[in-house]
């Protein structure tokens, strides 16, 4: 058990290309951090950086009360499970997941009570125990790699896109299955995705990263409810967040470019007169109004979800999505007009695409 | 894909029964040569069938010695060939293990030069520095020794690129995995990567034996002694004499003998090596 602490981390690859630009965070004891972001944004580097892969070019990682920057990691107290599983293809499960611990000199009747203990936290039987990683499915083999991470009861799990190769249905199901394991062990975990949706139902703490920096800290909802800036909020939530490029004309009304007018929330945007919005609006937060008042909408295709429809059109000049519950009939006809709540509307500097 | 196409079958199987007997008809006549006696086989009345020799021709070459030329059993040569042999390919394997190990696994100055010097060497057979090597090797007092035989033919090349090739497919992860493992350089190489590499050794002894088995100009230098001769240096020796019928019998029995430890190899280790060919386990 162990919080774990980074404080101003960059890393600077020896071709001169910075790939982790003064991330700070911390992670709370017990707590499960998920790091999301694009590919290439520095995510799985920053990951590789705590679990000792990687060297720190600059700043200070902290495992516990003690900096790890020098330490190697099989002395840093973690264990990681990787996105291809990095099963031993010539051990058996049982060898695989004692490797750790032999390596450790634990000894032997101690190793043989872990890996029980662990095949039964995981559902793998005696049988399975006794084969070879490549008799196995994907799924069983995640569930492997996480055995092995779990006997050697470290301070803190890595995790490093470990769902990304299982097929859709199976990374639901393996999803619930981490985050049981975790609230279970209650053991520090860090785990990457790029998977906003993973992210979302797994954190307790949720990282956005952009380019090598942190756009945005803190609880999922929070995230989702008030995203600190244009990325995370576009980043956040499937379908994403509908744009709106307006110029802010009165306090609680921003005139949009492409034609039309929108109301926001003055109580909590301040934005100063006449300055040039970013305006966001959650897909599922929009209605169609039935009485020709609202925005214009060009209304384009209907897809059917089956748990609601997506309905895409364009509004101003741009893209933009609607999200309709299962109970609503689709509209017919291509002209319609949208109702948009005004507390509904986030607004973001254009320039620096920051919450205003 | 599933055919059935009996013609070209019983084509093909034709084309293969010709290659083997193609392959197998020299080795027979050498054995039926073994089983004669000189006069039939200079006579030139050899047959197809075994002659009544057998027994005689190889209890000769095996207790009595072969006679005029070489004055040593041939089980003392296929004990010098196998020694050397052996040595030649499990050396050969150790060394390019480790220093494959070494480049695809370490960061260290000139790495890459050192991969090139190994590189380079391909281009120069043992006949090209076969003087140098004669005088390093007798100028260490190793002239007549197994030592002498083996270790100069040691320096692979070959099996060095070999296992960089298969080392650099082993996946990252398995090293990181093996790092976070607590498994330090030694356990990894040990633990995880001679396993993987098990068909790949397999394929590659035998490969090397049997090119260590056929050794023949190094030998054939270094060995003065007739009780450090191999094989392959025997079967030349009874052949080239004068002033006298060559013992062709003994020749093709000693032929003979000199095939099958080669033969056992291969046929003991055929399914490592047809898979250490074909198919990595990763």
């Amino acid at each position: 058990m162990a919080s774990v602490l980074l404080d101003r981390v960059f890393k600077t690859y020896p071709g001169g290309f910075t790939a982790v630009k003064g991330v700070s965070f911390a992670v709370p004891d017990g707590g499960f951090c998920v790091l999301v972001g694009p590919s290439g944004c520095g995510k799985s580097t920053l990951l590789r950086m705590i679990a000792g892969l990687e060297t720190i070019s600059d700043g200070a990682i902290s495992i516990g009360d003690r900096v790890v920057n020098k330490v190697e990691p099989m002395d840093r107290d973690i264990a990681m499970v990787f996105q291809n599983y990095a099963l031993y293809p010539h051990m058996s499960v049982y060898d695989n997941m004692a490797y750790g611990l032999r390596n450790l000199k634990t000894p032997e009747p101690e190793i043989r009570a872990r890996v029980s203990e662990a095949a039964k936290i995981l559902e793998l039987d005696d049988d399975m125990l006794k084969r070879k990683p490549r008799q196995l499915s994907g799924g069983q083999r995640q569930r492997v790699a996480m055995g092995r991470a779990i006997v050697r009861k470290p301070a803190v799990f890595l995790f490093d896109e470990p769902l990304s190769n299982l097929d859709a249905k199976l990374r639901v199901q393996m999803r619930i299955e981490i985050r049981k394991l975790q609230r279970r062990l209650k053991t520090t975990s860090i785990y990457v995705t790029h998977d906003q949706l993973e992210a979302m139902t797994l954190a307790d703490m949720l990282v956005v990263m952009n380019a090598g920096r942190v756009e945005q800290v803190g609880a999922p909802l929070e995230l989702y409810e008030r995203p600190a800036s244009v990325f995370v909020a576009g980043f956040l939530g499937s379908p994403p967040m509908n744009f709106l490029d307006g110029i802010v004309e009165k306090p609680g009304r921003v005139r949009l470019t492409g034609g039309g007018e929108l109301a926001y929330d003055a109580a909590h945007f301040g934005p100063p007169l006449g300055a040039e919005v970013k305006a966001g609006v959650r897909p599922e937060r929009v209605t169609f109004s039935n009485d020709g008042s609202g925005l214009p909408f060009a209304l384009e295709l209907v897809e059917e979800l089956g748990l609601g429809q997506l309905v895409h059109g364009r509004v101003a000049g741009g893209d933009f999505t609607v999200a309709l519950p299962a109970s609503h009939n689709a509209p017919s006809g291509e002209a319609q007009h949208l109702a948009i709540p005004a507390d509904a509307v986030h607004l973001f500097d254009t320039k620096t695409g920051a919450r205003l | 894909m599933v055919e059935n196409r009996p013609f070209g079958n019983i084509l093909a199987h034709l084309i293969l029964i010709a290659g083997v007997l193609v392959i197998v008809f020299p080795v027979y006549m050498a054995f039926v040569a073994s089983t004669w006696d000189p006069a039939t086989i200079a006579n030139g009345k050899l047959g197809l069938l075994p002659g009544p020799y057998l027994v005689e021709n190889y209890s000769r070459i095996l207790f009595e010695g072969t006679g005029r030329t070489t004055r040593a059993h041939v089980d003392v040569m296929l004990l010098n060939s196998f020694v050397s042999a052996m040595i030649i390919a499990t050396g050969k394997i150790a060394i390019s293990l480790i220093s494959s190990y070494a480049i695809v696994y370490f960061r260290f100055p000139l790495r890459m030069v050192a991969f090139w010097l190994i590189f380079l060497t391909l281009m120069f057979p043992v006949e090209v520095r076969i003087y140098p090597t004669y005088k390093i090797v007798a100028d260490l007092g190793l002239l007549d020794t197994y030592a002498g035989l083996s270790v100069p033919l040691i320096a692979s090349a070959t099996a060095t690129l070999l296992f960089r090739q298969f080392f650099m497919t082993v996946p990252d992860e398995l090293l990181e995995a093996a790092k976070i493992d607590a498994a330090g350089p030694l356990r990894f190489f040990k633990d995880v990567l001679l396993p993987l590499s098990r068909t790949n050794i397999a394929a590659l002894f035998v490969i090397l034996f049997i090119y260590g088995w056929n050794q023949y100009l190094w030998p054939l230098l270094i060995t003065t002694r007739d009780d450090m001769q191999t094989v392959v240096i025997g079967i030349k020796k009874i052949v080239t004499v004068q002033d006298a019928l060559t013992e062709w019998q003994l020749a093709m029995a000693t032929a003979i003998l000199a095939m099958l430890p080669p033969v056992l190899v291969v046929v003991v280790m055929q399914k490592l090596f047809v898979k250490g060919l074909v198919e990595t386990e990763k």
